[in-house]
Order: C-alpha cells, then sequence, then structure tokens
C-alpha cells in the first residue's frame, strides 16, 4: 500500500479528548482536586484520569489511529475497531470516576463501579492495542518502534490500574493492596512516560520531518533514545514489582528511572535539534513553533526534577512536576499536532475527492494562524505561570492559571471547529462542485 | 503531435496541488515522466512521503484532470519513490516563494 486512507474516526476521538480536557480545566478552576485537595484523594484521581485517559490517551488513540498506517505504509488492522473502543474508552471512564467520587463521599459509595470501569478501560485500550500494535508489526523500525513501545507500556498502565481498581472495591486480595499501596509511581511513570511520552516521541519525529521537509531522523541514533526510554520503563516496572514483592521501597528503582528518564530526554533533544537543522522548510508553521514550546516545556521538567531532587523537595513538589509534564510537554504537544491534523484531514476529506476536476485551496487556506497563534500562547504562559505557583503554592494564583489555561484551549477548540467548517476558505474555493462540507465529528469517507 | 499531448497533459495536471506546500504538482517535480502511445498514457510520478493519505487523491487527481485533455483515451498512473522526491526537484522560482534552504 503506498498511501493510507483516511481514519473515519479520528475526529470523534479528538471531539471528545477536547471536551474532557475542557472539563478537567473547569474541575481545576472549581478547585477540585490538587493542589485544593491532597494528591492521593479521591477529587485528585477524578482529575488524574479526567486528563490522562479522557483527554491525552484519547487523542493520542485518535491521532495514531490515522498515524500508524502513514508510519508503516500499510492499513489499519481494522477500521471497525475504532468506533467501540471509544465507546468502552468513554463509558470506562465514566464508570471510573464515579467510583472514585464514591470513594470521597461524592456519590454513593458504589466501589464496584471501579473494577467495572477497569474492566471496560482494558476492553477499550485491548482493542486500540491489537489494532495499532498489528498495524504497526507489520513494519517495526523508525518511529513505528517508539508506537510499539508506548503500547507494551500502555499495557503495563492498564495493569496496573486494574488491580488498583480491584484492591479499592476489596477484590484484588492482599497482593492487590500491597501493590496499591506502593504501586501508584509505577502506574504514573509507564502511562507518562512510557505510553504517552515514548508515543509522543516517535510521532513527533515524522511529524516533524514531514512538515519541515527535513530527512528522517537515523535509526541509529534513535535507537538509543528508544532504548533508554524502553529501559527506564522496564526498571519502573519490573524492577518497582520486584522492589514491591521485597518491600525494599522504591527509592533505589526511582533513581535509576530518573537518571534513564533524563537520558531519554537529552538524547531526544538531540534528535529534534538535528530535524531542525536539516529542514529544507525555513518558513515554520504554527504547529511547529507551538511545538516548540512543549519541548521548552520538556526541558524545563528535566532542570525542574533534577533540582527538586538535589534540593530533596520533589516529594513535596511533585504535584507541580506532574503539572508540567501533563499540560506543558504532552497537552502542549498534542495541541500543536492536532491544530494541524485537524486541517490536513479536513482538506483530504474536502478537497482531495475533487482534485483534477476543479482548483482547491491549500490545507493553510483552512486556517487563520495569526488569529490562533495567540490562544497557544495564553495557553502555555498560563502552564508555566501555574508552575510557578504550585511550586511557590499559591493556590488563588494557581486557580487563576487554569481560568488562563481555560480561555486558551476554548480560543483554540474554537479555531478547529472554524477549520472543520471550513470558514475561514474563501469562496469560490470554499466549496468547488462536487465537494462536500466535512461533518464536525467524523469523517464521511 | 505527441509532444504537443504530452504538454497538454502536463499544463491540465496543473491543476493538481500538493495540499500541504500549495503549489501545482508538475512545478513541484512530483510528475517524472509522461508518456503517449496512441492515446494511452502512462504517467509515472511521485510524493513527498510515502504512507501519507494524500497519496490516493494525488494519484485520483492526476487521472481526472488527464482525462478531461482531448486525445487521451486511457490513462495508467504509477507511483513511485524511486528516486525518493527531494526540494531539489521543485522550480527554482517556486522553490525561492517556499522559503526553501539552499538545496544540496
Amino acid at each position: 500500500m503506498i498511501g493510507a486512507s483516511i481514519s473515519r474516526w479520528t475526529m470523534s476521538y479528538f471531539a471528545m479528548a477536547l471536551a474532557w480536557l475542557f472539563v478537567a480545566l473547569a474541575l481545576m478552576v472549581a478547585r477540585v482536586g490538587f493542589p485544593a485537595a491532597h494528591l492521593a484523594s479521591p477529587d485528585t484521581l477524578v482529575l488524574v484520569h479526567v486528563v490522562c485517559i479522557g483527554w491525552l490517551s484519547l487523542a493520542m488513540c485518535g491521532a495514531l489511529l490515522q498515524f500508524v498506517p502513514v508510519l508503516v505504509a500499510k492499513p489499519l488492522y481494522s477500521e471497525k475497531w475504532a468506533l467501540p473502543a471509544l465507546g468502552l474508552l468513554t463509558a470506562g471512564l465514566v464508570a471510573l470516576l464515579a467510583g472514585f467520587l464514591g470513594l470521597g463521599g461524592r456519590l454513593p459509595a458504589w466501589h464496584w463501579l471501579l473494577p467495572v470501569g477497569a474492566v471496560l478501560l482494558t476492553a477499550g485500550f485491548g482493542l486500540i492495542v491489537v489494532d495499532l500494535g498489528l498495524t504497526a508489526w507489520q513494519r517495526p523500525a523508525g518511529p513505528a518502534r517508539f508506537v510499539l513501545a508506548g503500547l507494551a507500556s500502555l499495557c503495563a498502565t492498564v495493569t496496573f490500574g486494574a488491580i488498583f481498581a480491584f484492591a479499592h472495591a476489596g477484590w484484588a486480595g492482599s497482593i492487590g493492596e500491597t501493590i496499591l499501596a506502593s504501586g501508584v509511581p509505577l502506574h504514573a511513570i509507564a502511562g507518562l512516560g512510557g505510553w504517552l511520552t515514548l508515543t509522543a516521541m516517535g510521532v513527533s519525529y515524522r511529524l516533524l520531518s514531514m512538515f519541515m521537509l527535513a530527512p528522517d531522523v537515523d535509526d541509529r541514533n534513535s535507537s538509543w533514545t528508544l532504548a533508554a526510554g524502553v529501559f527506564a520503563i522496564t526498571v519502573a516496572v519490573v524492577g518497582g514489582i520486584f522492589a514491591i514483592w521485597l518491600s525494599s521501597g522504591l527509592n533505589a528503582v526511582l533513581s535509576v528511572v530518573a537518571a534513564l528518564g533524563l537520558a531519554t530526554i537529552a538524547l531526544y533533544g538531540r534528535d529534534v535539534s538535528g530535524i531542525f537543522r536539516s529542514r529544507k522548510r525555513r518558513q515554520l508553521e504554527l504547529n511547529t513553533r507551538m511545538a516548540v514550546l512543549s519541548f521548552v516545556s520538556l526541558a524545563a521538567t528535566a532542570l525542574l526534577g533534577v533540582l527538586l531532587i538535589l534540593t530533596g523537595a520533589f516529594a513535596a513538589q511533585v504535584g507541580a512536576f506532574v503539572f508540567l509534564v501533563v499540560f506543558g510537554w504532552l497537552s502542549g504537544l498534542v495541541l500543536a499536532k492536532l491544530y494541524k491534523i485537524v486541517a490536513f484531514l479536513t482538506w483530504l476529506e474536502t478537497y482531495g475527492p475533487v482534485m483534477g476536476r476543479a482548483p482547491t485551496p491549500r490545507v493553510q487556506d483552512l486556517v487563520a494562524e495569526e488569529r490562533a497563534s495567540k490562544w497557544f500562547v495564553i495557553y502555555h504562559m498560563a502552564v508555566w505561570f501555574g508552575t510557578l505557583m504550585l511550586l511557590a503554592d499559591q493556590a488563588w494564583a494557581f486557580r487563576a492559571a487554569s481560568a488562563m489555561m481555560m480561555i486558551g484551549i476554548v480560543g483554540i477548540i474554537r479555531e478547529v471547529i472554524r477549520t472543520r467548517q471550513l470558514a475561514d476558505v474563501q469562496s469560490p474555493l470554499r466549496l468547488p462542485d462536487g465537494a462536500c462540507a466535512p461533518h464536525l465529528l467524523f469523517a464521511r469517507s | 503531435m505527441t509532444d504537443k499531448l504530452v504538454e497538454q497533459i502536463r499544463d491540465a495536471l496543473r491543476v493538481v496541488i500538493d495540499p500541504e506546500l500549495g503549489y501545482n504538482i508538475v512545478d513541484l517535480g512530483f510528475v517524472y515522466d509522461i508518456s503517449v502511445l496512441d492515446g494511452a498514457v502512462r504517467i509515472m510520478m511521485t510524493a513527498t512521503t510515502p504512507g501519507c493519505p494524500a497519496i490516493h487523491f494525488l494519484r485520483e487527481g492526476v487521472a481526472n484532470a488527464a482525462e478531461r485533455v482531448p486525445g487521451v483515451r486511457s490513462i495508467d498512473i504509477v507511483m513511485t519513490f524511486e528516486p525518493l522526491w527531494t526540494p531539489s526537484c521543485i522550480e527554482p522560482v517556486v522553490r525561492a516563494s517556499l522559503g526553501f534552504a539552499a538545496v544540496n
């Protein structure tokens, strides 16, 4: 196969993901969860899972359903699984959140909702892992290796999460209780570091090369980055389980993971710098400029982590650290690329079928970058301000930062909707004869 | 006569653009070869990235544009990535306007 087809449900994943991001920011503005509540509180669990499953994982899955076939130049194993997976993931997340709210006394204490949510999420992620895994496995080279490592990490993350859910309901025995008591850092590292970060790194290699017309990163270079990342996650998961089994504490394991994580970030920085240096396209589009801001957040994350460890303040400030990882690095990159992917897929869906029969606009004609850039800048500034306010323990100022983030996100969502509506395309190019306006929430293909 | 038809086909293909670069595929150097034998047209072309979902539409677009040229009876499009397309394939004037770095 030379060209991938358009993923029918990628827009649905993106729409659901953005809706969950809006919910997360609304919760933060309403002072639900950290920092108003303790990191391990049920309210924080609600917030964390809305962000990590509802927003980041759904956005990543939607992007991968389109992108993995591009990476390996093979069709998706099964397009039919995408919508059921979205339904299972959404239902599972709602059940999980209801279970957490029950733990916190905001809903009746129906703890069985947690295992039910875990089963639904396991089924949904299972469909995604098999679908994307079997597709990527057909040509496991280049960035596709990062996706495979990310999917393996997703399996570990979901397994930990399911054990926790069953343990909360009292259905996991003493082993489950022990893992619940000590294993939360391993769950977080596998999810944020393995599934989301390694996958984002792999996808970014190819997207940056494609949109800047730079040569692909040499597999020999990216192999070191991948090896360091995979080693870090393996040490966290396998070493962490041994440490829990031996009751020896996680400090030694987490120290090794931190060192390997730093090495991964440094190597990734080298690879990305190489792509920028070798690019043929000098003018950077908005998505690339905003991706650079997420790279700044990733570098700041590494620096902050080192400073917090050296000053012995990591445990006390882990909330600020995770906030910067989630909203600066991961969300910043996903938002930048989502903005571009929506425009590109909307163009293909609308104008691809009439090419050769009528003049068509460019992808860039579907977006208004100058207008959109301010929303991204507001968002990133708010994230950095929010991180500083968390470090300074200024809860009210953090709330103001959350409100600023929300303003930025609402602006970005409005831009994405305008792209889907072709609102910025001038006539007569907007809808040539034979072209159909796209549906907001799914591709018509 | 054949040369004239080839040029007519080449001109017709200028309505097909690369959506990302925003220029027609002829000036971008995507069209490697056009040959005609008794109205049977064979077009060898490429795109920037193997696996890109735009490829299918580029191919269809080329077929749509070429079949409108009088004298064309059948069209065979060969999509190839050998040699790989590089920005050096772009017409120099277009390359400058796209803001490309000096091409090695």
